[in-house]
């Protein structure tokens, strides 16, 4: 039996765009209805504790994120909003930004937050573990009175990158009194949080569920609508289906059932999926080349690795139409940064022979130019999947291949501390921010031995690093834009790592649940707002 | 460890049979220590061998790059020791009941277990207890209608359920029962919100003992039918017979009680498989048990976990044979075990 987490165990592309795209729209009707118990669940498995303070992955972020809350977030049309900051604003040379704090919020056991939670959070939480990686620059935080807090950085920060961070998330307000003093890692009450979202930590089930009550005094007066939110952990795909189908879920983010499972329980008409929310968190999965071989010295060989290779081959088959082909390191739901206009390494196979050949490595007797370990990180079902069928391409070229598809700490070790792979097929889930979240991939800093989902491929180019490092401090929103796409453009046509496909995630929900996927990292969004219809 | 019959010996009566158990209880429980420990040595071995750590793990999903706290953390997770020196300090801290901590679940690794083994041990013996009593009920019945209609209909059934992966059962059972006539819960070991009743628990048991106790259920019938035709050849149960006792009589007192000797030899063999079979009907059912943290720690490389698992399973397997040899002491007081 294949337990292995399914980033989409999806049935036929045909029905994609028939289901998918009818459910499009609005999911909030009438006057939202107060009461009721909410149980979701999610495409993956249980957390390792409820609340990670430097992330943890999705799991972790899903269950913490009902119940801690962030200074600001980002609405579906792209404009951010403060939440637990009232407003923010930089000064004239943007190295420092100035935050008001709300007032008239507490914490689930009683206490107010203050500006002092909001400086001990950002100090000791956000630069240590949750978002390290974006506070490079950043210089230190201090509260002048006692609804503000102001943040300094080393250099001119734009107000895109500035609100971002804000946004990530794991960016938490933390309660001092219970976090301070402690190791945050290894605090127990990451695992019976106390916070100040719309939800209150009631019981961890562990092997079973999440049980949030309503948070009486949460500072929205209207919110949460229900009394009670259920995070339920199915391991199987098709046991989350029946859940659904008995009525015993109401809500699965990311990818929760089978294909054929979105089809039949859409056609009941109970329940509608939606690929809306995801716009935040777009995930991909790409191939990725070690520079440390040397064949890969010569751009046009790792040119001709992409190629070589079909995208829509596997966006059709392997993910049945839930994906698109990706041409550049931003996404193409990217509003604010995409370009199409890059440099295009499309399906070409007499392309990508020409440049091998060009390339010094023409086809030997045994009809190989050169064999490579292609490695597919065993993380996600489908991956094996790719992988299988970019051996088959590269092979057609005759590039040699040795597949193997190792589990999740195996490929972890071997791609990001072992560097031991020539090719990698792995994944990204990226935000709408390029810095560092997608250029940390590329940059030469970006190259942390035993860190992943950094720079494993060893690239390191000084136009590209001269060119982040421009991108970081430039504040005038159209010029960091043409910089942005400079660096899609050098990369695309770089091409040490680009995305083999986009993926589309997909939420399942009983038509009952109102207000779901209106957040751009649904996932991840306190539901405050969610009800159910009668 | 089920141990070596000898021949039939004139039977032991009254307190020379409790002697004799509490003699084999005895050397089965010395037996025990290395066998425990060739566990310990195998199991940490083969962890040791597979790639990747937990220290890799946890500094990935906790964004350290520092190679000071990496050091730091390989120092106080003692993974700077030689293997060697590694084992021995697990064993001894085992013999102190120490299994180590979790990182994972931030909390003593027997505490980890212990949150979920209830739930593993219940659906342990219910499937089990199931299992027992519809193999021996039904091979009773095939070999009483011996090549009838109820004879092929035990076989058909028998080898049905032998045949069927029990997921794809546990799955199938779950559309009929909970889905389509919506008699049964979903999945899960109580409702949730609710007080956890017995009657709670129990209705929310049944879907997963029979997903995995038919299974077994089909192993045993096959068996017992088997042992009942032969043991009914024998020439007591036809002396049995000789002397004019009723059929019932002569298949319950005579034929089934001997006829149990290779079921109950196949339950202590197959405990360790059980235990392994409620991994995966765990994960179909969402039942919150050892199978559902020990796939969660094999793949995040939480090796405390694991280990504990192990030795904690090896302990229920040694345990079931023991009781195995006291069961067939019981069972013919004829028989010696050595």
């Amino acid at each position: 039996m294949t337990i292995k987490v399914s980033r989409r165990v999806f049935g036929a592309g045909v029905f994609a765009a028939g289901v998918v795209g009818t459910s499009r729209g609005s999911f909030a009707q009438g006057t939202p209805k107060r009461g009721g118990t909410l149980v979701a669940t999610w495409g993956g498995g249980e957390p390792q504790a409820c609340y990670v303070p430097a992330g943890g992955g999705s799991s972790p972020t899903f269950s913490s994120s009902k119940l801690f809350e962030r200074l600001a977030r980002r609405k579906m049309d792209g404009a951010f909003e403060g939440v637990l900051a009232e407003s923010w604003k930089p000064s004239a040379d943007f190295k420092t930004y100035t935050v008001k704090i709300r007032k008239g919020v507490k914490f689930h056991d009683g206490k107010d937050m203050t500006v002092d939670d909001v400086v001990y959070s950002v100090a000791e939480i956000w630069k240590k573990y949750a978002v390290a990686s974006a506070l490079t620059d950043f210089a230190g935080i201090e509260s002048p009175d006692a609804d503000t807090v102001v943040f300094k950085y080393n250099n001119p920060t734009p107000e895109f990158f500035f609100a971002s961070t804000l946004c990530s998330p794991v960016a938490y307000i933390v309660p001092k009194h219970v976090y301070a003093g402690s190791d945050p890692v290894t605090n127990p009450a990451n695992n019976a949080p106390i916070a100040t979202g719309p939800w209150k930590f009631k019981e961890w089930v562990r092997g079973s569920h999440f049980e949030y009550v309503k948070n009486e005094n949460y500072w929205k007066k209207d919110e949460p609508y229900l009394d009670r939110l259920i995070i339920r952990y199915v391991r199987d795909p098709a046991g989350r289906a029946a859940a659904m189908e008995a009525g015993d879920i109401h809500i699965g983010v990311f990818n929760p059932v089978a294909p054929p499972d979105i089809k039949r329980l859409t056609g009941t008409g109970k329940f509608v999926a939606t690929p809306k929310g995801y716009e935040e968190a777009v995930w991909s999965t790409t191939l990725e080349c070690n520079m440390r071989n040397p064949v890969f010295a010569k751009r046009e060989v790792r040119q001709a690795m992409f190629h070589a290779v079909n995208r829509e081959f596997i966006a059709k088959t392997v993910y049945y139409g839930y994906a698109r082909p990706g041409t550049s390191p931003i996404y193409s739901p990217n509003k604010e940064f995409y370009t199409a206009d890059t440099f295009k390494t499309g399906f070409d196979p007499k392309k990508a022979a020409a440049l091998l050949d060009a390339a010094g490595f023409p086809k030997k007797a045994d009809g190989k130019r050169f064999t490579l370990n292609l490695l597919s990180a065993g993380w996600f079902q489908e991956n094996g999947k790719v992988g299988a069928y970019v051996k088959q391409a590269l092979e057609d070229v005759g590039v040699g291949i040795n597949l193997t598809v190792p589990d999740r700490p195996s490929s972890i070790k071997r791609i990001y501390t072992d560097y031991d792979f020539d090719l990698a097929i792995s994944n990204q889930a990226n935000p709408s921010e390029p810095v560092p979240s997608t250029t940390q991939y590329f940059t030469t800093d970006g190259i942390m031995k035993g860190v992943p989902f950094r720079n494993a491929s060893g690239y390191s180019n000084p136009d590209v690093d001269k060119l982040v490092a421009s991108i970081k401090i430039e504040t005038d929103p159209a010029k960091r834009k043409a910089l942005v796409v400079e660096f899609q453009k050098i990369i695309a046509q770089e091409a040490p790592l680009l995305p083999l496909v986009e993926l589309e995630s997909i939420t399942l929900a009983s038509t009952k649940v109102q207000n779901h996927s209106n957040d751009p990292n649904f996932l991840a969004a306190s539901w405050g707002d969610l009800w159910l219809a009668s | 460890m089920a141990g070596e019959l000898v021949s039939p010996t004139p039977a032991l009566r009254g307190s020379a049979r409790r002697t004799a158990a509490l003699r084999l209880l005895r050397r089965r429980l010395i037996q025990a220590v290395p066998l425990m420990l060739g566990v310990v040595i195998i199991n940490f071995c083969l962890i040791q061998m597979a790639p990747g750590s937990f220290l890799e793990l946890m500094t990935a999903e906790n964004q350290v790059s520092d190679p000071t706290t990496i050091a730091l953390l390989r120092k106080t997770y003692g993974l700077d020791d030689p293997v060697w020196m590694q084992l021995l300090k697990y064993i001894w801290a085992l013999l102190h009941f120490d299994f180590g901590f979790s990182y994972r679940q931030n909390m003593p690794v027997i505490q980890a277990i212990w949150i979920h083994l209830p739930a593993t041990v219940l659906l342990m013996v219910s499937s089990i207890a199931l299992a027992i009593s519809i193999g021996v009920a039904a091979g009773v019945v095939a070999s009483m209608k011996v090549r009838t209609f109820w004879d092929s209909l035990v076989s058909v059934a028998a080898m049905f359920f032998y045949a069927a992966p029990s997921f794809w059962l546990g799955i199938m059972m779950i559309v009929l029962f909970s889905v389509k006539l919506g008699w049964l819960p979903v999945g899960g070991m109580m409702k949730i919100g609710g007080n956890g009743g017995v009657l709670d628990i129990l209705h929310h048991l049944i879907l997963p003992t029979l997903a995995l106790g038919l299974f077994y259920a089909a192993i045993y019938t096959r068996v017992m039918r088997s042992s009942m035709l032969e043991v009914a050849q024998l020439d007591f149960v036809r002396t049995a017979r000789a002397k004019g006792l009723s059929r019932n009589k002569v298949t319950i007192h005579h034929v089934l009680r001997n006829a149990l000797l290779p079921v109950v030899t196949i339950l202590g063999v197959q405990m360790g498989t059980v235990l392994a079979g409620s991994v995966v009907i765990e994960s179909v059912f969402s039942w919150p048990g050892v199978g559902s943290l020990l796939f969660d720690s094999v793949s995040s490389r939480n090796y405390p976990v694991v280990l504990g698992i192990m030795v904690l399973g090896s302990l229920v397997v040694i345990a079931a044979n023991i009781a195995v040899d006291l069961i067939y002491m019981w069972l013919d007081p004829r028989i010696e075990i050595r």
